[in-house]
């Protein structure tokens, strides 16, 4: 699996913070994503997903092991990485003065899509996302299922072959939730790796093809929904991850942590 | 790497985002285009308003005392006696002195007398309720000579003396909060005066002497400078402040906007995670900004041209006249750093700013710091030619005004160019690392900001420093030390001794660490031994070249060797405040604290003259400057390859030692040809290198510097 276009070796992240001291947000952690594939990020809040996806998209800095994205090294080449990824979250907003249209040919440029191809690519993400209707109002004045959609289009607009979802849902209502996890879905079919994060079991049992559960910086366990059923003997992934997030000792993980191929056995 | 492509992008983004916000035009241009010549047309319409009140005003006034008649006689001819008008009313009138008030008084005080003032009598019972009660607005007391004297304490008054008897003494009651009789009791003063001379002229002129002064001797003057150069004097003192406030006005809309605002509404993280490196934003950010700020200046200028070319306003113009196409082109070019360095700090502030609201409190010590430097025209007799051409906005204020009355001096405006060109680019860099600070994104804080102490001094030495050496500056001119010991004992043992031990207290540094108090290996004091009193004399030698090169006010020289060396103080006590002490304190604070500080971040060389500069600077005058640095440097060199604080110690002690040595026996190092100085370099050299023979490398030098290199990022 050296060559996914998503890996990361042992990367970890040390903080520091006024009232909890050092608080080691990532811990070590090894994931790997394939073209094609949606790898989700399971976990509660402050498990550590955004920070494993904050330093994959270079925004913060590993404080140790090392990360590629599509062969390129974080800490090495972050605008390689960057340019070779569309990062997306709750808290990566668009600019409110300006029409989707703008918006993504900003991106697109930004990003460094091949100039001359740049209107054409604009023209068929607003057809592929269906945002004729608004493609020249100005985000300020859509509404958030539309901004949503056109967030979904800036990630995408310079084609990276990896993209970065991390929590997308989080402030969706249900139907646009839906349409998202379609839209990521057709994606997946276009041959993007794809690393997205969740807290919620159900989101991750339908879209993800493999699943890391993440607790306190570490991998638990990795894995499809199958092998996970398989190495707990349980059925429904909140159980699991209930299982692995209690009981699961760092050194039993270790132990257990299915990776890509699943070692036999393995159960607790 | 560079993108000229998302440069633009994010140029043509903010440009587009500014224009397609009404509050922001509406702010920051549509408000200042019609408030400005609104001000300057409220300021003009209130003075002339005020002039025109003066000139209608009538003064009432009463007179009381016992000699109330003489007084009112003396008014009489205030009041007909007109500047310029030929003859002093004594003269004419005679008669007046004996006239009685009354009559005439109400009379004369219809008719406006050209002088432009009015007075009018007003009979009252009590002159003083009266004053307060604003009946009158002031009253004049006449009073003999003995009256007036019995009333004063029996202090000496001067010029005026009991064997003056005789005369009289007019005093004026005023109040003076209220304007029309602080303003009226002026006015009447000076025209007394007037009149006491007018009076004693026709006296003198009785008795048959000539009183016009023109008779002894006519002065004229004859202003030789073009009318450009007025022109160009008046708009040089002005129009770097005019320029750098109109763009502060301008820019700092869209600069607290762009990075603060970004933080606030999401967009930034967006942009961090797309391909553009973090250059390419400041780039782009900064060139919005400076865009928008020039524009908006120049918009504001246009504006103001046109209420001038209308006839609507008047400063006073004829500017036009100092502002050739050559003139206009040197212009754009020196100003182009400025607008550079005032954008970069306005986005600067904006980047450390974690929300809008912040990045508003944080602007207007911004804005006053960066008008600060634009005063340097006003300062009378600042010649570029001096310390200020290496501070940034200050230096090139002055080339301007240079420029504009025509004396040009191309390789200081050069140098002006390229302080504050430099001091842009240092500030736009910083813009860059702020945004590769994680707190950016996540506002927590750094290992170092945790853990503090020794990990955090480094990263907040040079921040220490800037502090202590502004409150250093503060406490040299406001601590008044009329001896020379008190004051050597002051600015350099407490001073200097406060800082480091506050230092080391508060960062909880190990002092044998932070002082490198190690021992050195002996052969090490040979050198400093030979060192020493040659690089005193290299040094002087420097002072000698440099003061051919840029020649330096000889009297501040001198005045400077004076006041450092007084001839009443003992040896011993010279000795031990001026050499012993500073050799000790100065050490600790330099070699000790600020080396240890820095030692990480700089490699051995850049590190001796970063040091060097620094202890340079703290010597205020500007001509002690390169000498005291050139030192420095010599010093914190002997630090780094001794690993010891002691050597520098007992050099600097030594240097000091033997310059008051020679000082006080009237021996000046002003050697007649250049051997003495090339001796002097070689014995130096041999002095480094025997310390490099018996050298201990201080630890640690350039460790950071090194790491970052195998851990590149962005």
């Amino acid at each position: 699996m050296s060559d996914a276009p998503v890996r990361t070796e042992g990367l970890t992240k040390v903080f520091y913070d006024e009232s909890r001291g050092e608080v080691r947000a990532v811990d070590g952690v090894d994931i790997a994503c394939s073209a094609g594939e949606i790898l989700g990020l399971l976990g509660a809040n402050g498990a550590g997903k955004t920070t494993t996806l904050r330093m994959l998209s270079t925004v913060l800095r590993p404080t140790g092991g090392r990360a590629w994205v599509q062969g390129y090294e974080v800490r090495e080449a972050p605008e390689q990485v960057r340019a070779n990824l569309g990062f997306h979250s709750a808290s990566t907003a668009l600019y409110p003065k300006i029409t989707p249209r703008e918006t993504l040919r900003f991106f697109a440029r930004v990003n460094r899509y091949p100039a001359e191809g740049v209107e054409a690519r604009v023209e068929e993400l607003i057809r592929r996302f269906r945002l004729e209707e608004y493609a020249d109002t100005r985000v300020e004045k859509l509404s958030s299922g539309m901004k949503q959609k056109v967030s979904m289009a800036r990630t995408v607009a310079h084609d990276p072959p990896v993209l970065i979802f991390d929590e997308p849902t989080v402030a969706l209502d249900v139907l646009n939730a839906i349409e998202l996890r379609a839209i990521i879905a057709g994606l997946r079919k276009e041959g993007k790796a794809i690393l997205f994060s969740t807290h919620i079991m159900s989101e991750a049992e339908q879209l993800c093809d493999r699943i890391a559960i993440i607790h306190h910086g570490r991998i638990l366990a990795t894995g499809t929904l199958e092998e996970l059923r398989t190495a707990t003997g349980l059925h429904y992934l909140e159980d699991i991850f209930v299982r692995y997030a209690r009981v699961r000792s760092p050194a039993e993980a270790e132990r257990d942590n299915l990776g890509g191929d699943l070692p036999g056995g393995g159960h607790p | 790497m560079r993108s000229t492509s998302a440069v633009w992008a994010i140029f043509a983004l903010e440009i587009r985002s500014l224009l397609r916000d009404p509050r922001t035009v509406l702010v920051s241009i549509v408000l200042p285009v019609l408030l400005i010549p609104a001000i300057l047309l409220a300021g003009e319409w209130v003075e002339n308003r005020r002039a025109e009140r003066e000139l209608a005003r009538v003064y009432r006034f009463t007179v009381v005392g016992t000699d109330s008649a003489f007084v009112l006689d003396l008014m009489a001819a205030v009041r007909e006696d007109a500047p310029g008008s030929g003859e002093p009313a004594g003269a004419t009138d005679p008669a007046g002195a004996a006239d009685p008030a009354g009559a005439r008084d109400s009379a004369a005080a219809e008719d406006p007398p050209e002088n432009g003032l009015r007075f009018r009598r007003v009979p009252v019972a009590d002159p003083r309720a009266a004053l307060e009660s604003d009946s009158v607005d002031f009253y004049v007391e006449g009073l003999t000579r003995e009256e007036w004297l019995a009333e004063l304490p029996d202090t000496v008054v001067p010029g005026i003396g009991p064997e003056d008897g005789g005369a009289r003494v007019l005093r004026i009651h005023y109040l003076a909060p209220r304007t029309a009789s602080r303003g009226g009791a002026a006015a009447l003063q000076d025209h007394l005066l007037e009149a006491r001379k007018s009076r004693r002229d026709s006296i003198v002129m009785e008795a048959g002497f000539p009183v016009s002064p023109a008779l002894v001797a006519a002065v004229d003057t004859l202003n030789v400078a073009s009318d450009e150069e007025i022109q160009g004097a008046r708009l040089g003192r002005i129009l770097t402040m005019i320029l750098v406030g109109l763009m502060l006005l301008g820019g700092s809309a869209v600069a607290t906007d762009t990075l603060a605002g970004e933080k606030e509404r999401g967009t930034l993280e967006t942009l961090l995670t797309s391909a553009a490196s973090r250059g390419d934003i400041i780039r782009g950010k900064l060139l919005s900004i400076m865009a928008v700020a020039l524009t908006i200046a120049m918009i504001q200028v246009v504006n103001l041209w046109v209420f001038l070319g209308l006839g609507l306003l008047d400063v006073g113009g004829g500017f036009a006249a100092a502002v050739t196409p050559g003139v206009a082109l040197g212009l754009m070019v020196l100003y182009l750093p400025v607008v550079a360095l005032t954008a970069g700090l306005l986005l600067l502030t904006s980047a450390h700013a974690r929300s809008y609201k912040e990045a508003q409190l944080y602007l207007s010590p911004v804005l006053l710091g960066m008008l600060l430097p634009t005063l340097a025209p006003f300062l009378p007799d600042l010649s570029l030619r001096s310390a200020i051409v290496v501070v940034p906005i200050a230096n090139l204020s002055l080339a301007v005004r240079d420029l504009l009355i025509g004396e040009i001096h191309l390789p200081l405006f050069a140098a002006a160019w390229l302080v504050t060109a430099g001091a842009a680019a240092w500030v736009a860099a910083r813009s860059v690392q702020a945004l590769r600070d994680e707190s950016v994104v996540t506002g927590g804080t750094t290992r170092a900001e945790f853990l503090g102490g020794p990990e955090l001094f480094q990263n907040r030495v040079l921040r220490w420093f800037l502090v202590f050496w502004a409150v250093k500056i503060l406490l040299d001119f406001n601590v008044p030390l009329e001896d020379i010991r008190a004051a050597a004992f002051f600015s350099v043992g407490v001073v200097f001794l406060a800082f480091p031990l506050l230092v080391i207290r508060h960062f909880r540094l190990d002092p044998v660490e932070a002082l490198a108090l190690r021992m050195p290996r002996p052969g090490v004091w040979l050198g400093v031994l030979l060192g020493a009193p040659a690089a005193l004399v290299a040094v002087n030698g420097l002072f000698r070249l440099m003061d051919f090169m840029l020649p330096m006010p000889s009297e501040l020289v001198e005045n400077f060797g004076q006041a450092l060396l007084p001839e009443d103080v003992p040896a011993w006590q010279l000795i031990l405040l001026l050499s012993i002490l500073p050799g000790i304190a100065e050490e600790i604070t330099f070699r000790g604290v600020l080396l240890h500080g820095l030692r990480k971040r700089f490699g051995p060389v850049a590190l001796a003259l970063v040091v060097g500069l620094i202890f340079g600077i703290f010597h205020f005058q500007i001509f002690r400057i390169p000498v005291t640095a050139a030192l420095g440097v010599i010093l914190a060199a002997v630090t780094l390859l001794t690993g010891s604080i002691f050597p520098a110690m007992a050099w600097h002690a030594m240097n000091n030692g033997l310059a008051i040595f020679l000082g006080t026996r009237g021996i000046e190092l002003d050697f007649e040809g250049w051997w003495w100085g090339l001796g002097a370099v070689l014995v130096l050299g041999l002095a480094f290198r025997i310390i490099w023979a018996y050298r201990t490398p201080y630890p640690e030098v350039g460790a950071r510097r090194k790491r970052r290199s195998l851990d590149p990022a962005d």
